[in-house]
């Protein structure tokens, strides 16, 4: 008996021990890569006013798809903003040629890349604060800490992952079918989103429902992409999808940065996980 | 309306967690009030003294609070709004705690800003919002709907903190905000009011690039209305307003973070930081400008440079991050305050003095702490309110120190209360009684003999408790599964207190345990889940006593388990929003999907799913159940079946009230990150009346006499028979039938409660849940008589004021057979969605009350004066009912017990009728046409009446007295004052025991045994089994000679009653609703019941109509 309770007691000092190494060395080397592994990828977001060189730099993206050749747009990137766009739209019915591009002066924010960014940076800012000198005095301490950040961070990736799911009508009032230089024609619409690592480009081609048509009209609800046949009322007028065309191109930048998300999170757990593993001896006192 | 129900909190030893995310205080610096990364909202009472006292602790978020900010001019509504993470918002009355209006919006605020012009703007004011999205949300503040936003046309980004500037120059209004990025921009607001009404598009008049990030706080010197600070993370500048130019950088040191400032005056500003320190800075006019830019060739700008007067800090590097605030004075008593909240919980206040100075030799002064607090100070100050429901387990654990429990579940149906404590052990008792003997005086008494059994067989702490039979009547209701830390499962049969069976998880520890839905199942038999905090799942066979198999893949925690009975899938959702599918029959992993389709998967509703509390928070999760339609047979199955509707938010629930079923109910609330919790006892007014009607509907006194009484006992035992035999034969009214007859059953089942032979109880119980089963499949889902009547004496015990008048508490604990309350207690209101719990001490909140030591429970000095009030507006005739000749005590004071109970419903209800309903003051001449309007259609004399019966209990009273309409007006009244519903409560309790008290001062108690009641009974037993009623009888022994005359009492009573009441329903054939014609002896407790939701039922009625009228 006595033998049991002195081993109980060793065991105890030990782990003791082992706790305090989690929050004091542990804890910190963990915070640091995770601090690395989101500078690094917040670099990727390129964050406006962090550097000297003035506008973020412009990358080109050739969209297409591999199914059909009937659309092809040439959209440039800078930073979190569409600065430019070409699109070539050949008309399935008459091989006619359309092209229209951005106006000069406009710029289309892309909201995912800014929401995403600005998470990002969030998280990188709750992290700053606690640096080496920062003593860690119970396991719930970092357990919030990381709740937080990893909130954060499951943001940031779901805003890619995840394109807003828009109507039809809310497509046809956004502020992108204005960006227009010959304007846009009525009988087409265009949205621009990031699905994952992809920039996604679609074009609906409508045709209006006749009053008198015979077709049972239901609005369709909303979608990140929409079928042909899809109708929705837009003005006094009742229209349906007759095409879609979807063309998207791979954004090597958000692959790296939705990466590093998933690995920090992992990280994040992985700490959870081992003050947890603690917790569980120490959780009825304070530490 | 809400439904509210009355809540005592038994919050133990240790406070809840209470990581302070959001600080403010009131204008009137009355009140501070901090939100937690819980979820929670506590009420702090600031004293002019600058002492802080915790006070209430407010549930109403399920995500943590990002920001709090004031809803309404203050002066006129004490209002102040939350928002969480999640995109909640409420709207909280600070001076009574109750959440005014509550909705979601998919956006999530960090800053919220109230403007209000009175002389352009009608309704109640704008909440300026910023967050996570771009630009400005206008919410309005009273409905919490989105007006419309502000846009930027530039480079539209993100807003970190926004000020609203008001230049009494040009007496215009203008909102700044700094972005993100760095971007400051400027918005009309006053002159843009109808703009924004129209919903037109209001972009921003100016912007600038600030050129810094991080930007925390924006403030305008309202004192020169020229400077203008903006702290960032890293630095804060001082700009001047009129042109933006910047005037002065002032950069941390390394490590340091700013994280707000203040203007005190003119040129002095407070800076505060991240680590909890602040600085005072004289800002100096510096005429070296021109010596530093002589050859530059922009215009001279004088420049300002700070020169540090004071600083504050804590003592020792607290948790952080800290959050701060500042306010200035408003009127004379009041300070100039700085406030912290840390992460632990703490809050510290500094008085800033109105010249702060430095030094004689110039180095800066340190203005020391004025006051520190902590919530875990006020449960270590107030020891006595902090009982835990468990405290009494002390004693019997020869001395070893308090049980420490880590999990707890609630069985309604057989009022016990399991806890699983850190020792390994599992204690099961009475819930009622264990809350008595912790709460009352002379519960003490109870401790010793409360019946209490333990379960020994878990090695480490026991984390997880389920009671199978709770979510499927099918299941056996002798089992009970606990997890423990070391992965192990038992299965216990609670009767005999044997393990039927061990499983060993070899997992991690088991957080929590589900139950499959009934509809799914496997090998005709349901399955319990095991969610482990390693992220693995487990999934158990009850009846084959088998292990199936473990899932084990998972990398982040389980955060939903949902079940495809077609096709026997398991899906288990993760934290990551992934989704893990698992074949139950073999164990293995069929699909593993992310992103949009594990999304689609989790979201599709033709599978039934439940959803496991998080490893953080609360440990109960039965599945919702309205308790606002009651006594519909249907309503009465709580099993997990109608989970569809359950929601499908990641962030858990604090509480889920909708689990409340029953009259009384005990919730453990766990928060999140802390391993203990508390319980909150629930009473539900409106059902603990409608359960106890049939009893006080009658009034026998002045309608028939005794010897009636007897005839009509006779025959409703006869015709009871009947409809017993009846049940056999029919099949389709069974069910109805066996949960409507609380009074027959009370007499069986009742006894266990007070049986103090508690070795067999538990083979009794079962042996009569087997012979019961054959006549009613449900007879778990009724409530006994003894048990609602004790839980209705523990309530009034509760809320009486004692220490008022000691006559008055003498007379009451003799005549209305209630124990006085060791202390003061922590009342609560619950509602639907939020509670508000009051925490230990709050009784010392009020300044005036802390000489007062005689006073237990005394909510507010205003009970005093409301209950004068309410006495005064009395008829002279006590309003009690009046039993002067043969009744016996009991009856009489359990008659007492419900006609006191039905008062307190009645107040509840009128106190809190919405707002918009609000009637005038001068009602009372609308008030008798609106009664005349009633009362012209013949039939509808009897429901009216019998309104005013069930006010007054007063059968033959067919008239209003105006003496009812008054009190009826008071209490509109009080509501328009805001007077609290606790504090409506205990004035009236307070004045309707001291008017009954009045008139039974000087009678002699009427002790003999009646004779008529006697005879009741007897004729009573003849209809139970045998075996019953030799139970009945020794239990009458084992009572009688007890000290308590409960269970006596309500034997008499309950047979009396029940006579009466079918001579009520008979009197009264228009009411009574017989459901086939045939047979109309079958008059039972199910009509009885019906007859008395009716009458409830028409109090609501009347009630509104009384109040719609009036607006």
């Amino acid at each position: 008996m006595a033998t049991a309770m002195a081993a109980t007691a060793v065991e105890r000092a030990v782990l003791e021990e082992e706790f305090r190494w989690l929050l004091h060395d542990e804890v910190h080397a963990v915070l640091r890569q995770l601090q690395d592994i989101l500078k690094e990828a917040s670099l990727r977001f390129t964050l406006p006013g962090s550097g000297t060189e003035g506008l973020a730099k412009q990358e080109n993206f050739i969209l297409g798809s591999c199914s059909t050749d009937q659309v092809k747009g040439v959209l440039t990137l800078q930073g979190d903003a569409l600065s430019q766009a070409d699109v070539n739209l050949k008309m399935p019915r008459n091989n006619q040629l359309l092209h229209f591009a951005f106006r000069e002066d406009k710029q289309w924010k892309l909201q995912q890349i800014q929401d995403a960014r600005n998470h990002v940076s969030q998280a990188i800012y709750l992290l700053n604060n606690r640096d080496e000198s920062y003593q860690f005095r119970t396991g719930a301490e970092v357990l919030k800490l990381m709740d937080a950040v990893m909130l954060q961070l499951t943001r940031a990736r779901n805003r890619l992952t995840t394109p807003a799911t828009l109507t039809l009508p809310e497509i046809a009032a956004s502020g992108l079918t204005r960006m227009f230089a010959p304007a846009l024609p009525s009988d087409l619409l265009v949205n621009v989103y990031i699905n994952l690592n992809k920039l996604c480009l679609t074009v609906y081609q409508l045709h209006a429902l006749q009053p008198n048509s015979t077709k049972n009209f239901r609005p369709a609800g909303g979608s990140v992409l929409h079928s042909p046949g899809a109708m929705f009322e837009w003005g006094s007028q009742r229209l349906e999808v007759s095409h879609v065309h979807k063309v998207e191109s791979v954004i090597p930048w958000l692959n790296d940065a939705l990466v590093f998300f998933t690995v920090s999170l992992q990280l994040c757990q992985q700490l959870k996980d081992k003050i947890s593993v603690f917790s569980s001896y120490w959780s009825y006192r304070p530490f | 309306m809400r439904s509210s129900l009355q809540a005592v909190v038994l919050w133990g030893k240790k406070a809840p967690s209470h990581s302070i995310t959001a600080i403010m205080i009131t204008d009137d610096q009355q009140t501070i009030v901090t939100g937690s990364q819980e979820g929670q909202l506590c009420l702090w009472n600031l004293s002019p003294e600058l002492k802080i006292l915790a006070k209430e602790l407010l549930f109403g978020h399920s995500a943590s609070v990002r920001c709090l900010a004031r809803a309404r001019d203050f002066s006129k509504q004490p209002y102040i709004i939350s928002a969480a993470e999640n995109g909640e918002m409420c709207v909280w009355n600070v001076t009574n705690g109750q959440c005014v209006e509550k909705a979601t919006l998919p956006y999530r605020h960090t800053a919220i800003c109230y403007y209000h012009c009175s002389s352009r703007m009608t309704g109640e004011g704008w909440l300026l919002c910023c967050g996570e999205y771009q630009d400005i949300l206008i919410i309005d503040a009273k409905t919490l709907t989105l007006v419309h936003t502000f846009t930027s046309s530039q480079s539209p980004d993100w807003i970190n903190c926004m000020c609203i500037v008001h230049s009494m120059r040009i007496q215009e209004d203008s909102l700044l905000v700094v972005s993100v990025a760095g971007e400051l921009k400027v918005w009309d607001l006053s002159s843009c009011i109808s703009s924004i009404q129209e919903k037109q598009d209001v972009y921003e008049k100016e912007s600038k690039f600030l050129d810094s990030l991080n930007c925390r706080t924006i403030r305008f010197c309202t004192y020169t209305e020229r400077l203008l600070l903006v702290v960032f993370s890293k630095c804060w500048k001082v700009y001047d307003y009129c042109d933006f130019s910047l005037l002065c950088t002032e950069v941390g040191r390394s490590g340091q973070f700013f994280a707000g400032g203040e203007v005190l005056a003119a040129h002095r500003i407070i800076i505060w930081t991240e680590d909890g320190h602040s600085y005072i800075y004289q800002l100096l006019n510096s005429g070296l400008s021109k010596s530093i830019y002589p050859a530059d060739g922009r215009v001279l700008k004088e420049t300002i440079y700070p020169h540090l007067l004071c600083s504050t800090s804590v003592q020792e590097n607290k948790s952080l991050p800290f959050v701060m605030g500042y306010i200035n004075e408003k009127k004379e008593p009041f300070y100039k305050v700085l406030f912290s909240g840390e992460v632990s919980g703490r809050i510290t206040l500094w008085h800033i003095p109105d010249v702060p100075v430095s030094k004689f030799d110039g180095s800066p002064r340190e203005i020391p702490i004025t006051t520190t607090w902590t919530l875990q100070d006020n449960f270590d100050k107030h020891h006595i309110m902090s009982q835990n429901i468990i405290d009494y387990f002390s004693g019997f654990k020869d001395g070893a120190g308090t049980a420490v429990v880590t999990s707890s579940e609630y069985v309604p149906s057989l009022d016990k209360l399991v806890c699983g404590c850190e020792d390994g052990t599992i204690f099961i008792t009475q819930a009622l009684n264990a809350a008595k003997a912790g709460l009352l005086e002379g519960g003490s008494l109870l401790k010793d003999s409360l019946p209490q059994k333990v379960l020994k067989g878990h090695h480490q702490s026991v984390i997880s408790l389920l009671y199978p039979h709770g979510l499927s009547s099918k299941l056996d209701q002798s089992w009970l599964v606990s997890g423990d830390q070391d992965s192990c499962v038992i299965l216990w049969n609670i009767f005999t207190e044997e393990i039927l069976h061990k499983f060993f998880l070899e997992a991690g520890p088991v957080t929590s345990l589900l139950m499959s839905p009934e509809n799914f199942r496997l090998r005709c038999n349901q399955v319990v889940c095991c969610v482990c905090s390693d992220h693995s799942v487990a999934l158990l066979h009850l009846e084959e006593k088998r292990y199936l198999f473990c899932a084990r893949k998972h990398l982040f925690p389980v955060r939903m388990i949902k079940w495809h009975p077609a096709e026997n899938f398991l899906i288990v959702g993760c934290a990551d929003d992934s989704v893990y599918i698992w074949e139950i029959e073999t164990g293995t992993l069929e699909r593993h999907e992310t992103g949009e389709r594990a999304r689609i998967i989790l979201n599709c509703d033709d599978s039934q799913f439940l959803k496991p509390e998080s490893v953080l928070s609360v440990a109960s999760e039965t599945p919702k159940h309205k308790s606002v339609e009651p006594r519909s047979s249907s309503s009465y199955q709580f099993g997990p079946v109608p989970c569809p509707g359950l929601q499908v938010e990641p962030s858990c629930k604090a509480i889920d009230a909708k689990s409340f079923s029953g009259p009384f109910n005990v919730l453990p609330v766990k928060t999140k990150w802390s391993n203990t919790g508390f319980h909150i006892l629930l009473f539900d007014l409106e059902n603990l009346v409608e359960l106890l009607l049939p009893t006080p509907i009658c009034d026998p006194s002045n309608s028939f006499n005794g010897s009636e009484i007897l005839r009509r006992a006779k025959s409703t035992v006869e015709k009871k028979t009947l409809t017993l035999k009846r049940n056999k034969t029919a099949c389709g009214p069974l069910s109805a039938d066996a949960h409507a007859k609380p009074v027959s059953e009370s007499l069986a089942q009742g006894d266990n409660s007070i049986t103090f032979f508690e070795e067999n109880d538990g083979i009794k119980r079962q042996k009569k849940m087997k012979s019961s089963k054959k006549t009613h499949p449900k007879p778990s889902r009724k409530f006994d008589a003894n048990l609602i009547i004790d839980a209705a004496k523990l309530l009034l015990s509760c809320l009486l004021p004692w220490g008022v008048d000691k006559e008055l508490d003498n007379l009451c604990i003799k005549h209305l057979n209630i124990l006085k309350l060791q202390g003061p207690i922590s009342l609560g209101l619950a509602s639907n969605e939020d509670y508000s719990l009051m925490l230990p001490g709050w009784d010392l909140c009020n300044a005036e009350m802390k000489k007062d030591c005689s006073k237990v429970n005394l909510f507010s000095r205003k009970v005093l004066d409301l209950s004068n009030k309410y006495t005064s507006t009395l008829p002279n005739q006590a309003g009690m009912p009046k039993r002067e000749e043969n009744d016996c005590d009991s009856l009489q004071e359990s008659n007492t017990i419900v006609y006191l109970l039905r008062r307190l419903f009645l107040v509840n209800k009128l106190v809190n009728m919405p707002v918009e309903l609000e009637c005038g003051i001068d009602s009372s001449f609308k008030m008798e046409s609106v009664h005349n309007k009633v009362k012209s259609p013949g039939n509808d004399i009897l429901h009216i009446s019998s309104f005013y019966s069930y006010l007054r209990n007063d059968k033959n009273e067919s008239h209003i007295p105006e003496a009812d309409v008054s009190l009826l007006k008071l209490i509109s009244c009080w509501r328009d004052q805001s007077v609290q519903v606790t504090e409506a409560i205990q004035a009236v309790l307070l004045a309707e025991v001291q008017q009954h008290m009045k008139t039974l001062k000087n009678r002699p108690i009427n002790s003999q045994p009646e004779s008529i009641t006697e005879n009741g009974k007897y004729e009573k037993m003849q209809i139970q089994p045998k075996m019953e009623w030799a139970e009945a009888l020794e239990l009458q022994c084992v009572t009688d000679s007890l000290p308590l005359q409960t269970s006596t009492s309500l034997v008499k009573h309950d047979s009396n009653s029940n006579s009466a009441n079918f001579q009520d329903t008979e009197n009264m054939p228009d009411r009574c609703v017989v459901e086939d014609s045939e047979s109309p002896e079958r008059i039972d407790g199910n009509v009885l019941e019906q007859y008395g939701q009716e009458h409830l039922s028409m109090d609501f009625c009347f009630c509104f109509c009384y109040v719609l009228k009036h607006t």
